[in-house]
């Protein structure tokens, strides 16, 4: 069974078809493993080859990369539950009933939707720490630990407008407390307030806002950074531990 | 000295006039082979397959805890009233654990402010880059500095009753106290806090306090904000 | 000792250094161009936020009629939840208080066995002319302004905050 199936794929793989897409064969030689990197649209920002050391768990505990997928899934699973979600008062919250009682499995995409975000906030905390206990931010990785920061604060933001969209009590009051505390900047606080809400009060244009900003603009710029983190640090030379020296290992 | 080739590229060394820098020995370098990295192993398969079974544990884990641990969901949103207490989600209580203390300009504005620009400097701060111990150098000087700030900040934090804030930190200095006094031939975890540089100190006792503040505010904090013991409440 | 050959290159008045004339072309019009697009920048960023800045709100006005005098007893204290105003009426006569707490916003209740308006977010507590009891709220409860129009209804104005000694007597 298994051989007839093996040899069915492998007639598979010498159509026309099939070679139009995949052009240069299955990876097993050295030189098509390089090429499956190098010549991959999302792979080719990769090194061909990486450190062995790197790829220990105790080198990452893998915390960048899981922050990463944890992000991949809040995407798919948030575009799921867009199909189903209006950003309108009080129909948001109607949603978020149907969701849990009318829509087939919508009880489980919200909680791994909520859990996943949960995580990735966590993961990249964890993420920022280690990286720090491990010395990664010293030369020449100034500036990545920067877009860092940039993406911890991405993160944290986009968990905040996402908090608000199922306008539940716990859901309302916890943006007006933030909100509140953000026109307590000097000078521009409390316009900085008025143009984030749309208004004087926590309302529907505040709603509108949020979700525009949770569902595009802030995911667009998470996207930029990640690329642009993820770029540097294969640049600057991957995962590699410089020198048995340097903080914790 | 010049060399003349038949082929005249006119490659000029100069080493007399211009002398070249080979090699930059300093104080604190000593003639030893850089660190080998270790082999190179193909990207695809070993990090791709490594990175493929990381995502299919986590989706199994995220699977199974969402399909057991409902999201909560609470009353229609109601501007006119205020439940009690209303908290902030957890990645902000620490936030909201310090606003009881501080007036919300210090807390909601200053402090966060500070922490996020002490940590886009981290790697610019040219101090210590090599991580030396915290008390190699000057271990007496730097002993009554980090004393005096231990005790300004336990004053400060005494004085706005911030005593959530202040326990962590008195911990934290007790320990760094105790490394200073401590033989360096001593336990394995006197060695361990005495060989650690300053920026460790300074991130665990921010991190530590984070932490604290967090679990405070998530767990023993109750209506108006008063304290409250988690296994009296119901319900965080 | 050969020299390397030297390559022909583009005479000095082309780099942007005349002798003594001062700015060549190029520098000329590189700087309009910044200066315009600099403008061109600026614009589009106050265009923007004035676009993101609504001047439509469909919220409760914020000058609203209370009723006639003679609907609140002496020496009571009414809470209006559309509004989120506390009509105090006491023997020398009217004020308004915002029911918002001043910390960060919750909205305060008032407790007539107390005899004090608390907000339950922190904990903080007000008499009922605002001012502060305890807890962490950095002000007192501002007042409004209440009026008398000339039908003889309580008019309050939340875009005017008067100080707490002023009182409408009525």
């Amino acid at each position: 069974m298994a051989t007839t199936l093996h040899s069915l794929l492998d007639q598979l793989r010498e159509t026309r078809a099939w070679k139009s897409v995949f052009r240069r064969g299955p990876a097993r030689t050295n030189r098509t493993r390089s090429l499956a990197v190098f010549g991959n649209l999302f792979l080719h920002w990769m090194p061909v080859k990486v450190r062995e050391k790197s790829l220990a768990v105790r080198a990452s505990y893998y915390l960048g990369s899981i922050s990463f997928l944890l992000f991949i899934a809040l995407t798919i699973t948030g575009i799921l539950l867009m199909f189903y979600y209006h950003p309108a008062v009080p129909q948001a919250y109607r949603d978020m009933k149907d969701l849990r009682f009318v829509v087939s499995n919508g009880v489980f995409l919200r909680n791994a939707h909520r859990l996943a975000a949960q995580l990735m906030v966590l993961l990249v905390f964890l993420h920022m720490f280690h990286v720090f206990y491990r010395g990664g931010y010293k030369p020449p990785h100034e500036f990545n630990w920067v877009v860092g920061v940039i993406l911890l604060l991405v993160t944290l933001f986009l968990s905040y407008t996402g908090y608000l969209l199922p306008w539940d009590q716990l859901a309302f009051w916890a943006i007006t407390v933030g909100t509140n505390i953000m026109s307590a900047m000097p000078v521009i606080g409390g316009k900085l307030r008025f143009t984030l809400l749309g208004g004087n009060l926590v309302g529907e244009n505040a709603l509108l806002r949020f979700y525009v900003l949770h569902v595009v603009v802030l995911p667009l710029i998470a996207f930029l950074f990640i690329g642009i983190h993820f770029w540097r640090v294969q640049k600057d030379g991957g995962l590699t531990v410089r020198s048995k020296d340097d903080g914790k290992e | 000295m010049t060399e003349k080739n038949k082929i005249e590229t006119g490659f000029g060394s100069d080493a007399k006039k211009n002398p070249q820098r080979i090699v930059f020995v300093t104080r604190k370098t000593s003639a030893k082979v850089t660190d080998d990295r270790g082999p190179l192993l193909m990207t695809y398969p070993h990090l791709l397959l490594r990175e493929a079974i990381a995502a299919q544990i986590l989706t199994v884990l995220v699977v199974l805890v969402a399909l057991f641990w409902d999201a909560p969901l609470e009353q229609l949103a109601n501007p006119l009233l205020t439940p009690n207490p209303a908290k902030a989600p957890w990645y902000f209580l620490g936030l909201q654990e310090l606003l009881h203390y501080f007036p919300p300009f210090v807390a909601g504005v200053i402090l966060p402010g500070l922490v996020v620009t002490a940590l886009i400097v981290i790697p610019y701060f040219n101090v210590n880059i090599e991580g030396a111990p915290i008390w190699q150098r000057n271990p007496k000087q730097h002993f009554r500095n980090y004393l005096g700030v231990i005790i300004a900040l336990t004053v400060l934090l005494a004085l706005f009753d911030a005593w959530t804030v202040l326990a962590p930190t008195l911990l934290i200095g007790a320990v760094l106290i105790w490394s200073y006094f401590a033989k360096p031939e001593g336990s394995a975890p006197a060695r361990y806090f005495r060989s650690r540089p300053l920026s460790w100190w300074l991130m665990t006792w921010f991190v530590f306090v984070a932490v604290i503040l967090t679990l405070v505010g998530t767990f023993f904090r109750g209506p108006g904000w008063s304290w409250v013991w988690p296994w009296r409440a119901y319900g965080a | 000792m050969s020299d390397p050959k030297q390559q022909p290159h583009a005479s000095e008045s082309e780099q942007g250094h005349t002798a003594g004339a001062g700015k060549s072309r190029r520098d000329f019009l590189n700087e309009i161009t910044l200066g315009a697009l600099g403008i061109a920048g600026l614009g589009s960023t106050v265009v923007t936020y004035q676009f993101f800045s609504p001047n439509v709100l469909f919220e409760p006005s914020m000058t609203f009629r209370a009723g006639t005098p003679d609907l609140y007893p002496v020496n009571s204290v009414s809470f209006l939840q559309d509004q989120l105003v506390y009509i105090v009426r006491m023997t020398e006569g009217f004020y308004a208080v915002s029911a918002v707490c001043t910390h960060l916003g919750c909205i305060t209740q008032w407790k007539p066995e107390a005899d004090t308006i608390a907000c339950p977010c922190h904990g903080s507590k007000f008499k009922r002319d605002g001012i502060k009891i305890e807890g962490p709220a950095p002000r007192p409860l501002p007042h409004f302004s209440v009026t008398l129009t000339p039908d003889g209804e309580l008019l309050v104005d939340k875009l005017q905050t008067v100080k707490s000694t002023q009182v409408l007597k009525a």
